[in-house]
């Protein structure tokens, strides 16, 4: 088959760039292959299938009207298999040949296992798909015990989802020895293990997994200081990487962690975009490319795609002109997320884990007893990054506080003492173009 | 048999009006007018006329709504005179520039002040520059017959201007006579099919601006000017389609009245009289008094003013030595009448000049009798002799 | 064309921190007197009297409904505004990293994130806001009710800069459509193209020029005629001040009281503004015009303006109505009366449109000037409906804005002594009087008025 425009993958870039891309083509024959059988959804949502929050019938984010109605012919079930640029073909599991004449690579990103002497082959979970949240759940069912290999957001959320499932849970750390490590800091860290700890979960941070073994259906864990536990889910939860082993190196798209993009999400390779988990894009602090892998960053960079793919040639010749700095191009990651845990809820975004020590001005207000922390971080007279546990704070207000660099004008102080109607009156007064913003 | 009925100068003309079978109908009162108003509003009361009666506030909406009317494409008819005519002025000398076949009668009226409220052509010479065509009636059957004709006058799509058909107030708007009414079904087939906004409409299924601005620039003064070239094309057109009409309204009913200019007991004239409106009937009563007693005289009474049938008048005037002219009104330019003006612009067209006398009377609503058409008469005869009278001469001081 | 949505607008220079929309929310919401539950929030800064609400803006690409991993927040297609499914969200507050304007957050005692829903149509909050810093804005069903309609006027138009005439002509052909034949007697509008130049013609209806004076009986004869063939064509003038109230008004008053069936627009600009700014009947006292010069001996018009809507109501017409195109909601539905109206008889529609040359204003300023004259009673804004009897304010003025205001904005009027701004003052009273009496008591209460003023 032919098609004007083809992406592969349906989750948050996949959708945000075909919405772009029929916003300035609203005919351009336009096919989306996902390899799940099923509707779009986010990945972000599956552990709170596994915790039985939302039903799993309510997640979809685009139904099947949606495709029909914009006319986008949705392939799903299909794998990508090899993607040939040089005849801008892309060929599925099944066979199908695609020609594209614009192609967007938004495969998101698997899962990692890491190198445990008998993990591979012992019997365990993973949490990156449907399918993977249905075995989950249906381990679920029976297990009593659970062991939850990698402290990041996905293992903290399982655990948590399989503790009030009534199973007894071990959270075991993964190679760092910290909670949410990619986000928050010591303080924040111990706040919310307590949490963890005090709701039941097993979780000493100073071991790891020595060993696995899988034995009469269940697994023998081995941990680092020889502790043995027998589990009857285990659950490996210690990252992803760019899901990109179609592209061989056949298909001359350069590629590092993750596909390499500029900040109009090209590819090395003409007509050909990358957005979301699997692009390596530009970061917001540096000049080396990142993968920052939030859902954010996933529809920012699936617009900006879409927009480049299906855009009007002056908006496109405009940028080429100004060197990629046009508005309409990616501006860059900033580090976020938010992340709630037993009715508390925590938020990290920018320059979250820096300290005093790498010269930027440090505010933080910590109280344990009642689970509340808030830290804010300066660099000189801007906010560059914060975290914030319990404290009543707009993180979509604070992000862009640091996106368009306001000024503080020596007003830190005072930003630190109220820094919730401080920051709702910079939105409010620099949307109405009363700052000026340097972004 | 087509029936003959009495009606007085008004009715025949509303009688016109209703033979057209008119789609609107316009009236406000004045004296001597207000017959016409009220014949026709008793016709459409009646049901005799289907039309829509707009009994407006003044002249000027009169003249206004027949306007709108007609760029709609209805047939329309009124009438007015004096202080009405005067009032309707502003529409009234755009009416023409439209192109639009309205028929309005003019039932003659002097001009105040003195106050006066009677008969007079002072109105209607007034305002015969600005674009419509003039016909004056002798009689009350002619007034009938000249509103239907007028219309056919109008609508040919070579004329494509309104028509004023002027009668004397007094002496035919509250004269009784007996009118033939011609068959409805032989005034429908004289007529045809109407076509008054083929050219220029206000419809939205043809949309089109009606009147933009022209002129200032070459290319604005050229579209002007080439449309007053369109406008003096239909008025010299209509002197060759008014006798056509009048030739066809004669086969089609037997009624022989003449187009542009009637010649009366000219055969062998030596000097003539020229008259206007009813006091034709006068002047052909001492015509043939005179005749009787030996003088040479015909009557040349002009039906068409406006356009101006000069070539008909070069022939007939250059068959006599010499004419009075009796005007009902006054030319104060040239302290003579308006008439007379018209004729003195003909003569240098004569291959041998004649003397012209004026007559200015029946002012007011005053007579013009046969005595005093005698007396034009032998002015007349004493001027084809050398014996010219230069000044105006007053029929009140005859 | 796509939908055009009703809007929370905030006027934050208006608000003085009460509060109180907050606790309409709280209350409607949660039924709680906590204003935690409210979702709109006032800012408050009191060492330098900032305030301003902060509530969903209800964007047009919402970044929270695409941060939302649950689908549980989407854009109403309908109503634009963005709703939530408390079924779907489990809680993880990413909507709240995508918000850039505080509009959704997290409600810690509900536990869930909560954001304004537009009361489905019929804020709560805007209800109590005394100083009305919030207001629901319905202009966008214009857009939607207009939008797909054709643009009968050309797309370019010779206008001076600021022109109020150009967005009245378009809305109000485009509101009565193509069945249409425009009268537009001399004046700026044939002027900027509406009958057209050597033969070139700008509107798409058929349009004619007619005189000054006999606007409403051209309009008349027409009409009848295509009634009297069955057809139904919209009579429509777009007369000037000067083709209604001065030469115009004999054929406009005969015109109304026969009942003729036109739609009769008067765009007052208070004088001759296309022969030079010459004053007319509707030009108001004390203002400077080319023909009322201010100098040691006269100082502006010496008379009050001929208040026009008052005289054609008294013609008992179907319809008379006051409007300004600033408030193109309510301009619309009163051409829309008038339109219908003009189906049965006689329709009056009186358009204050300021004039930025003949008046002295910045051309920027045109709907402000429009505004000012409504919030100062100057121009109130009424109907009149034979059908009902009733005379109803569309947008009443209880409590005038300063005149000193609206009159310094002009610089017509920028000469008026005390006693002169005295006097507009109390005409503008005594005309609101006499409107207020005909409202509550019909419409003789005129009869019954003591004008005490």
């Amino acid at each position: 088959m032919q098609t004007k425009y083809l992406i592969i993958g349906s989750s948050h870039a996949g959708l945000t760039a075909a919405e772009e891309i029929r916003v300035h083509d609203q005919d351009g024959a336009l096919t989306m292959v996902s390899m799940e059988d099923c509707l779009p959804y986010s990945p972000t949502i599956l552990p709170y299938i596994v915790e039985g929050k939302v039903d799993e019938k309510l997640i979809y984010l685009r139904d099947e009207k949606y495709f029909t109605d914009n006319k986008i012919t949705f392939l799903k079930g299909k794998k990508v298999v090899t993607v040939d640029t040089k005849s801008s073909t892309v060929t599925l599991d099944d066979g199908t040949k695609i020609e594209y004449e614009k192609l967007m690579i938004g495969t998101g990103s698997a899962p990692t296992i890491p190198p445990v002497p008998g993990l591979k082959e012992a019997k365990y979970h993973v949490l990156r798909t449907m399918e993977d949240a249905r075995k989950i759940n249906q381990a679920a069912e029976t297990a009593k015990h659970a062991v939850v290999m990698g402290t990041g957001l996905v293992g903290m959320h399982a655990a948590e989802g399989l503790g009030k499932k009534g199973l007894e849970v071990e959270l075991i750390r993964g190679r760092r020895r910290a909670v949410l490590p990619n986000y928050f800091d010591g303080n924040a860290g111990k706040l919310i293990h307590q949490v963890f700890l005090d709701n039941g979960i097993k979780c000493n941070l100073d071991f790891q997994v020595k060993e696995v073994e899988s034995v009469n259906g269940k697994s023998k864990v081995t941990l680092s200081h020889g502790e043995v536990v027998e589990t009857d889910l285990l659950l490996v939860g210690t990252g992803v990487k760019s899901r990109m082993d179609f592209l061989g190196d056949a298909s001359g798209v350069q590629v590092d962690q993750g596909i390499l993009v500029d900040t109009m999400m090209r590819t090395s390779v003409e007509n050909v975009w990358a957005a979301g988990d699997v692009a390596q894009a530009a970061d917001f602090y540096g000049d080396e490319r990142i993968l920052t892998a939030i859902l954010p960053d996933a529809y920012e960079q699936g617009k900006v795609a879409g927009l480049s793919m299906a855009g009007d040639e002056t908006v496109i010749q405009a940028f080429e002109e100004i060197g990629g700095q046009a508005s309409e191009s990616y501006r860059g990651g900033i580090s976020m997320n938010t992340f709630n845990f037993y009715g508390n809820r925590s938020f990290a975004v920018g320059l979250s884990l820096v300290s005093e020590e790498d010269g930027f001005e440090i505010d933080t207000m910590l109280f344990p007893t009642s689970c509340m922390y808030q830290k804010l971080v300066f660099d000189g007279d801007f906010l560059v990054g914060a975290i914030g546990i319990n404290v009543t704070l707009d993180p979509g207000v604070i992000t862009n506080m640091i996106r368009y660099k306001i000024n503080l004008q020596g007003k830190k102080a005072e930003f630190a003492r109220s820094p919730l109607d401080m920051s709702r009156r910079i939105m409010w007064e620099s949307w109405r173009g009363a700052i000026k913003t340097a972004g | 048999m087509p029936e003959k009925i009495v009606l007085d100068g008004n009715e025949a003309a509303a009688w016109g009006a209703r033979l057209a079978k008119v789609d609107t109908v316009a009236v406000y009162p004045i004296t001597p007018q207000s017959g016409v108003a009220e014949a026709l509003s008793t016709f459409i009361a009646d049901g005799e006329l289907q039309a829509d009666l707009m009994d407006v506030e003044g002249e000027h909406s009169v003249l206004s709504v027949l306007q709108g009317a007609a760029f709609a494409g209805a047939r329309t008819f009124t009438a007015s005179c004096g202080q009405g005519l005067a009032f309707m002025f502003e529409p009234y000398f755009r009416c023409p520039n439209f192109r639009i076949p309205i028929v309005m009668g003019i039932v003659c009226r002097d001009g105040i002040t003195p106050q006066c409220v009677w008969g007079g052509q002072q109105d209607a010479m007034t305002v015969k520059e600005v674009g419509w065509i003039h016909m004056h009636c002798e009689n009350n059957q002619e007034i009938t017959d000249t509103v239907v004709m007028a219309y056919k006058i109008a609508e040919n799509h070579d004329v494509m201007l309104p028509v004023n058909v002027c009668f004397d107030g007094n002496f035919l708007s509250y004269a009784a006579e007996p009118v033939e009414i011609v068959d409805q079904d032989i005034v429908d087939r004289f007529l045809g099919e109407k076509n008054v906004n083929w050219h220029a409409a206000l419809d939205p299924e043809r949309p089109m601006g009606i009147d933009p601005l022209t002129g200032l620039t070459p290319e604005g003064g050229a579209m002007f000017s080439r449309y007053r070239r369109g406008q003096c094309k239909g008025m010299q057109n209509a002197l060759r389609v008014i006798p056509e009409v009048h030739r066809e309204w004669k086969e089609m009913t037997g009624h022989d009245f003449a187009p542009l200019i009637e010649e009366y007991r000219f055969d062998d004239a030596e000097y003539a009289i020229v008259v206007i409106g009813s006091m034709t009937g006068a002047g052909k009563d001492a015509v043939d008094v005179a005749r009787e007693k030996g003088q040479k005289v015909g009557l040349i009474k002009i039906k068409t003013f406006r356009p101006f049938p000069v070539n008909a008048l070069i022939q007939t005037l250059s068959k006599v030595k010499a004419v009075s002219v009796v005007d009902r009104s006054v030319n104060f330019g040239w302290n003579r009448g308006f008439l007379w003006q018209e004729i003195m612009a003909t003569v240098p067209f004569l291959q041998k000049k004649i003397p012209v006398t004026s007559f200015i009377g029946g002012l007011a609503g005053t007579d013009i009798t046969v005595e005093h058409m005698l007396e034009t008469i032998n002015v007349a005869e004493n001027a084809a002799q050398g014996k010219v009278v230069e000044e105006t001469i007053w029929i009140d001081q005859l | 064309m796509g939908n055009a949505y009703n809007t929370l607008a905030v006027y934050p220079e208006k608000c003085n921190g009460c509060g109180e929309c907050e606790k309409a929310c709280a209350k409607v919401k949660a039924n709680s007197t906590d204003v935690v539950h409210s979702r709109i929030k006032v800012l408050k800064s009191l060492e330098d009297g900032f305030f301003g609400p902060v509530v969903c803006m209800q964007c047009g690409e919402p970044n929270c409904v695409k941060s939302c991993p649950a689908g549980a927040l989407s854009k109403n297609p309908e109503t634009g505004v963005v709703e939530w499914n408390e079924d779907k969200c489990v809680s993880c507050t990413i909507c709240t990293l995508g918000c850039p304007y505080a509009g959704i957050y997290y409600n810690p005692l509900m536990s869930t994130v909560v954001k304004c829903d537009h009361c489905g149509g019929d804020p709560e909050c805007v209800k109590v806001c005394e100083p009305k810093a919030l207001e629901y804005r319905p202009e966008a069903s214009v857009y939607n009710d207009q939008g797909d309609l054709e643009d009968l006027f050309a797309p370019g138009l010779a206008a001076c800069l600021g022109c109020n005439m150009e967005i009245l002509v378009r809305h109000v052909l485009r509101h009565v459509g193509p069945d249409t034949v425009l009268a537009a007697p001399p004046g700026c509008l044939p002027g900027v193209c509406a009958v057209g130049f050597n033969g070139f013609t700008g509107s798409k209806v058929p349009s004619f020029h007619p005189l000054l004076t006999n606007t409403a009986s051209m309009l008349a004869g027409l009409r009848r005629y295509y009634k009297r063939k069955g057809r139904d064509v919209t009579a429509l003038a777009l007369a000037g001040d000067g083709g209604a109230a001065d030469v115009g008004f004999q054929s406009l008053s005969g015109a109304a009281e026969r009942g003729e069936e036109i739609l009769f627009v008067c765009i007052d600009n208070e004088g001759y503004m296309n022969t030079g700014m010459q004053r007319s009947s509707t030009t108001p006292y004390g203002s400077w015009t080319s023909t009322t010069p201010v100098g040691p001996s006269l100082p502006g018009k010496a008379n009050d303006s001929k208040y026009m809507p008052l005289v054609m109501l008294m013609h008992d017409v179907e319809y008379v109505g006051t409007a300004v195109t600033a408030y193109i909601d309510d301009f619309h539905r009163k051409v829309e009366k008038a339109y219908q109206a003009s189906k049965r008889g006689f329709a009056y529609l009186h358009v204050f449109s300021p004039c930025t040359t003949g008046w002295r204003y910045p051309g920027d300023k045109t709907m402000e000037v429009q505004r000012q004259a409504v919030a100062t009673n100057i121009f109130p804004l009424w109907e009149y409906e034979k059908a009902t009897g009733k005379l109803a304010f569309t947008h009443p003025v209880d409590n005038p804005a300063s005149l000193e205001n609206y009159l310094s904005m002009l610089g017509k009027f920028r000469h008026l002594s005390k006693e002169q701004i005295e006097h507009l003052k109390n005409t503008a009273a005594m005309r609101v009087n006499i409107l207020k009496a005909m409202s509550e008591q019909g419409l003789a209460g005129y009869q019954n008025l003591k004008v005490a003023v």
